[in-house]
């Protein structure tokens, strides 16, 4: 039983050539590493190389992240990914009386350019590539490490890493808005052009599909409208005047890993070879490094249960195994006790541990897309394509991006999967171990993590003296810049790193923006 | 895992009619933006035939202490991800305190560890609902609970004090068609005394139009301009009820949450069960009521049918009626008689492309023998603009007309 209602089309018993019919296999399969993608990026795949193990990490202060940065690389993670708690992603300072009970609660509270000398100490950014998930304040984010890097005398060309950047799904699914549609995607624009200039190796937006698909879409939903997104930030970049080579090979993408196995693989297949077609012909790049769809990959949160925790390893492993399969870049296996609070030490261990198994043991890595040419695959491939180009249709009927948030198309579609799904599981339609199947009454607790209460104190105390110790009038000329360049239209990058120098907070400068840009409230479907 | 501290009864208590469908409020605090779990559980709990109002998700304790107040419900379920339930469920309960609500039963989902239990437990939370729980679960522990004052005399003496609970339980008792003589002879013998008074600025103003049109949005826009002119201002929101399970979801509060929390804001969602026009029973009472209470003006939402709209011009000052662009709106109402009772026509979501053309089609249309003339106005609450040109035209003179349709409810 699929895991997700499919809207066009259902999966048969049996596939055979018949299915191929109209599959033409120079033109929509190829070899990996060639056009269109389908069987994978690399020629070698993870022959070359494996995938990044990048566990999504962040609680506490600074001191604390780094601190488990620092555990998660002495186990054999091979780069690091950022959580922010909540009130760093909707753009509030840890002194914001908004701000209280979720400072470090969910992810690193973080308010200036300090925080990012600490978050990272010790660790060589030259060296080490950092991914940062943070969207509506993303520009001021990425300000802040790249100012902090140039403190310690990083060489921005050298940077490697992601900065999710992605304001469209927040309006779709993840809900962390601060400014209006059009003024935030021209922030993640100012991002493009910036980092396409002085940050070559930074991957500018990390296109998301993830969240989408945990708010409850189906795999064809995920699929079509994170490529729409995309489009979307390729269009608006082109409008700014670059050209399409000169970007599109830095934007990458996430995408959800799901319990259907197979369907999850085709969906990473027909991303790659939409993405590939588009570019190529609609957009006319002609670098292949921008036709190439690369992408990270994160396990099912919302596929993992309350009850029998320790069963959420085994799901988290073919979830895992369907990433590989479907040739990820890099990889986010999620923890046993996802239900239940952040993870403890032992639990991302044992999901770093799924991985390591899977590189290392099952043999899966040494053979390049062992699953092409498999019927059933490349039929359910070609399927998932062509609905995902049904959806681009329908979005073009909105007017496009822009129209089709504003009439809540994306909130209504998403929030129709759920449903059903739920109701799936609650008519035992779709079978979930230990939930409405195979349940057990006398339940193993595991224990969990607890954020210390006291890091709130800790971290609006060190901001305090951060604001006492800074420049005041450095502080209001930087800011004033900061408005000033937003107002003008010009990128708001160079404004920024000198208003994070001067230790302005995120909250001031989001205040700022926002006093130039709007405050967007959500108005929900 | 449900954790049920004692268990909700669901035996009403003695003399007392159950209500036929349980009211619950539903919304998110803090920061937290997870909302696909809570979003399920409003669309389940209608689906289970509840009147389900949805308060979205960043509300301040405040506000949603006053959706409940102001809705009469008799359930609030909050949903927490973000692990600030500690902090922020306090914050709940006390909000309910302070406006004397700890009788309404407070139910939490989302993500609570087993050790922070006792703690919600302890300040009044009847139940938490972890992740895996079934909808028919939720849905099964959720049911009429307490009994409800009915005796119309005590009610309409606290009213009289100004107590915004028994205008509140006044709008469901009306609305359930319950003790409409008693009620409505009241309100008679406790009118104003003369139409020179303080009140004579009263007015109930209607907006009708197609699902979708904006009415919600617009009357936010509205009710900001209206408070900041000092006005003081009750909104009666109809939308449609399931005819199959009776259940609701009502959505348009949600539009107007950036007006909230206020008390000089009063929302009421109201269900509108199919075949009734397009507007809930009784609104002329409703209105009544909530002049007797002290707003100054009442705005009301129908569900936009047509037919229901011609009822309600019969109470209301002014008739507004919304359409948007590229729509095929005005030929379907020029159908339905209403571009000649509508006393306001708005060119709503101004800012989409063919606001301008109809606009001048309308002003055609509008032009011909046998058309009153209506005010025609452009609007967009997504730009914020023209709300004030609508009010001035909203409370225009010429638009309080005599003779085309006699009032039901007199002024005073
Ligand atoms: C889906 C999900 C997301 C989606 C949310 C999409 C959306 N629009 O809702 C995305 C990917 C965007 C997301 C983002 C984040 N997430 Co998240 N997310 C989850 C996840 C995996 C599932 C939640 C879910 O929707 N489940 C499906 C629904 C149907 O179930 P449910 O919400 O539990 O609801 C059921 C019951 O709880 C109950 N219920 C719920 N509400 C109500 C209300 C009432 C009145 C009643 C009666 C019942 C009820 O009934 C429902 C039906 O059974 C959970 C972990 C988990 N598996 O639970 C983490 C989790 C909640 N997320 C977490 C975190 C940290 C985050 C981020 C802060 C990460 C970051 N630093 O960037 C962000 C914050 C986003 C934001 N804006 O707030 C943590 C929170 C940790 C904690 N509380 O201690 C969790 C627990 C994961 C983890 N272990 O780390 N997340
Ligand atoms: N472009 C544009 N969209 C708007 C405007 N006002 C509202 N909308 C959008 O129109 C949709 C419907 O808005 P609502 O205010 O709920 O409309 P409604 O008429 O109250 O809807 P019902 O109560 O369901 O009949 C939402 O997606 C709003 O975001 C506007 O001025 N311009
Ligand atoms: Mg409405």
């Amino acid at each position: 039983m699929p895991t997700s209602i499919k809207p066009n089309g259902q999966i048969a018993g049996h596939y055979g050539p018949g299915e191929l019919a109209t599959v033409v296999f120079e033109r929509d399969i190829g070899e990996a590493g060639h056009y269109p993608f389908t069987r994978g990026v690399h020629a070698d795949m993870y022959r070359g190389r494996l995938w990044t193990m990048r566990q999504f990490a962040g609680f506490g202060t600074a001191r604390e992240t780094n601190k488990r940065f620092r555990f998660l690389l002495d186990q054999g993670q091979s780069g690091l990914s950022t959580a922010f708690d909540l009130p760093t992603l909707m753009g509030l300072d840890s002194d914001d009386s908004r701000s209280v009970g979720e400072v470090g609660r969910l992810g690193v509270a973080v308010d200036t350019v300090d925080d990012f000398h600490t978050l990272f100490e010790t660790i060589d950014l030259e060296q080490i590539s950092v991914s940062m998930t943070i969207n509506a304040p993303a520009a001021i984010v990425m300000a802040f490490y790249l100012a902090a890097a140039q403190e310690r005398g990083f060489d921005w060309k050298k940077l490697r890493g992601t900065i999710q950047n992605d304001i469209l799904k927040e309006f779709h699914a993840q809900n962390e808005i601060v400014f209006p549609p059009e003024p935030s995607v021209r922030l993640v624009v100012d991002l493009i052009e910036f980092c396409a200039r002085y940050v070559p190796q930074w991957n500018t937006v990390s296109i998301s599909g993830y969240h989408i698909r945990e708010a409850g879409s189906t795999a064809v939903q995920e699929l079509a409208f994170t490529l729409a997104d995309g489009l979307h930030y390729v269009d608006e970049t082109l409008r700014r005047g670059l050209p399409i080579d000169s970007f599109a090979p830095r934007l990458s993408f996430f995408f959800n890993a799901h319990n259907d196995l197979f369907e999850e693989i085709a969906k990473y297949r027909a991303a790659r070879r939409l993405w590939a077609e588009l570019m190529r012909e609609t957009y006319g790049a002609t670098d292949p490094a921008s036709w190439k769809l690369r992408f990270h990959a994160q396990t099912a949160g919302c596929s993992l249960q309350d009850r029998q925790p320790e069963v959420n390893l085994i799901r988290v492993a073919y979830q895992a195994l369907a990433a590989v399969l479907g040739g990820c870049q890099s990889l986010h296996t999620n923890s046993m006790d996802e239900t239940l609070a952040l993870p403890t030490e032992h639990a991302v261990t044992l999901a770093l541990r799924t991985q390591q198994v899977l590189a290392y043991e099952t043999g899966v890595t040494k053979t390049v897309d062992p699953i092409g040419g498999s019927y059933f695959v490349e039929s359910l491939t070609q399927q998932m394509h062509d609905d995902a180009e049904g959806y681009f249709e329908r979005i073009r009927s909105y007017g496009g991006m822009l129209g089709a948030i504003d009439a809540g198309f994306f909130r209504r579609e998403i929030a129709e999967s759920a449903y059903q799904y739920q109701r799936s599981v609650d008519q035992d339609d779709n079978v979930i171990v230990g939930v409405n199947r195979f349940v057990q009454p006398d339940e193993v607790r595991v224990e969990t993590l607890q954020v210390d209460a006291s890091v709130e104190n800790t971290q609006v105390e060190s901001l305090r003296c951060i604001k006492s110790a800074r420049s005041a009038s450095d502080v209001l000329r930087t800011l004033a810049e900061v408005r000033q360049v937003a107002a003008a239209g010009g990128n708001t990058f160079p404004a920024l790193i000198e208003a994070a120098k001067a230790r302005v907070t995120i909250g001031e400068l989001v205040k700022g923006l926002a006093d130039v840009f709007g405050r967007q409230s959500l108005h929900e479907q | 895992m449900t954790t049920t501290t004692d268990s909700p009864t669901t035996t009403p208590t003695t003399g007392d009619k159950p209500t036929a469908h349980v009211r619950i409020v539903l919304a998110k605090v803090g920061l937290d933006g997870h909302d696909r779990g809570i979003k399920v559980v409003a669309r389940g709990l209608r689906d289970a035939g509840f009147h389900v109002i949805y308060g979205g998700i960043w509300q301040s304790p405040a506000a949603v202490a006053q959706a409940v107040l102001d809705e009469d419900a008799q359930w609030l379920g909050i949903s927490l991800l973000n692990g600030a339930h500690l902090t922020l469920i306090p914050q709940v309960v006390e909000a309910l305190r302070q406006r004397g609500l700890l009788d309404v039963r407070l139910v939490l989902g989302g993500i609570v560890p087993p050790r922070d239990i006792p703690a919600l437990t302890e300040i009044g939370v009847a139940a938490i609902f972890g992740p895996g729980t079934s909808v028919a679960e939720i849905a099964a522990s959720l049911q009429s609970t307490s009994a409800r004052i009915t005796n119309v005399a005590e009610l309409l003496v606290s009213f009289r004090q100004r107590d915004r609970r028994s205008l509140s339980r006044l709008l469901t008792m009306i609305a359930a068609g319950q003790q409409l003589g008693d009620i409505r002879d009241w309100l008679h013998a406790n009118r104003p005394a003369n139409d020179a008074s303080a009140k004579n600025n009263f007015r109930t103003i209607a907006f009708t139009g197609n699902g979708g049109v904006g009415k919600s949005s617009l009357i936010a826009r509205l009710v900001a301009e209206l408070r900041s002119q000092g006005y003081t201002v009750a909104v009666l929101s109809c939308d449609p009820q399931s005819p199959i399970t009776g259940g609701a979801l009502l959505g348009d509060r949600i539009r107007m949450s950036d007006c909230l929390p206020d008390e000089g804001v009063f929302i009421r969602s109201l269900p509108v069960t199919s075949g009734s026009q397009g507007i809930a029973s009784n609104l002329d009472l409703m209105s009544q009521a909530l002049e007797r209470f002290g707003f100054d003006i009442v705005l009301i939402e129908t569900a936009g049918t047509g037919q229901g709209d011609i009822a309600v011009r019969n109470f209301a000052d002014a008739l507004v009626l919304v359409m948007q662009p590229e729509s095929g709106d005005s030929i379907q109402w020029e159908k339905a008689g209403l571009l000649e009772i509508a006393d306001v026509i708005v060119v709503h979501k101004s800012d989409l492309p063919g606001a301008e053309r109809m606009e001048s089609e309308l002003r055609e249309q509008l032009s011909l023998p046998g058309h009153h003339p209506a005010a025609l106005i452009r609007v967009s609450a997504a730009k914020n603009t023209g709300i004030p040109e609508l009010w001035e035209a909203i409370s225009h003179p010429s638009f309080h007309r005599v003779g085309t349709a006699p009032r039901v409810f007199p002024k005073a």
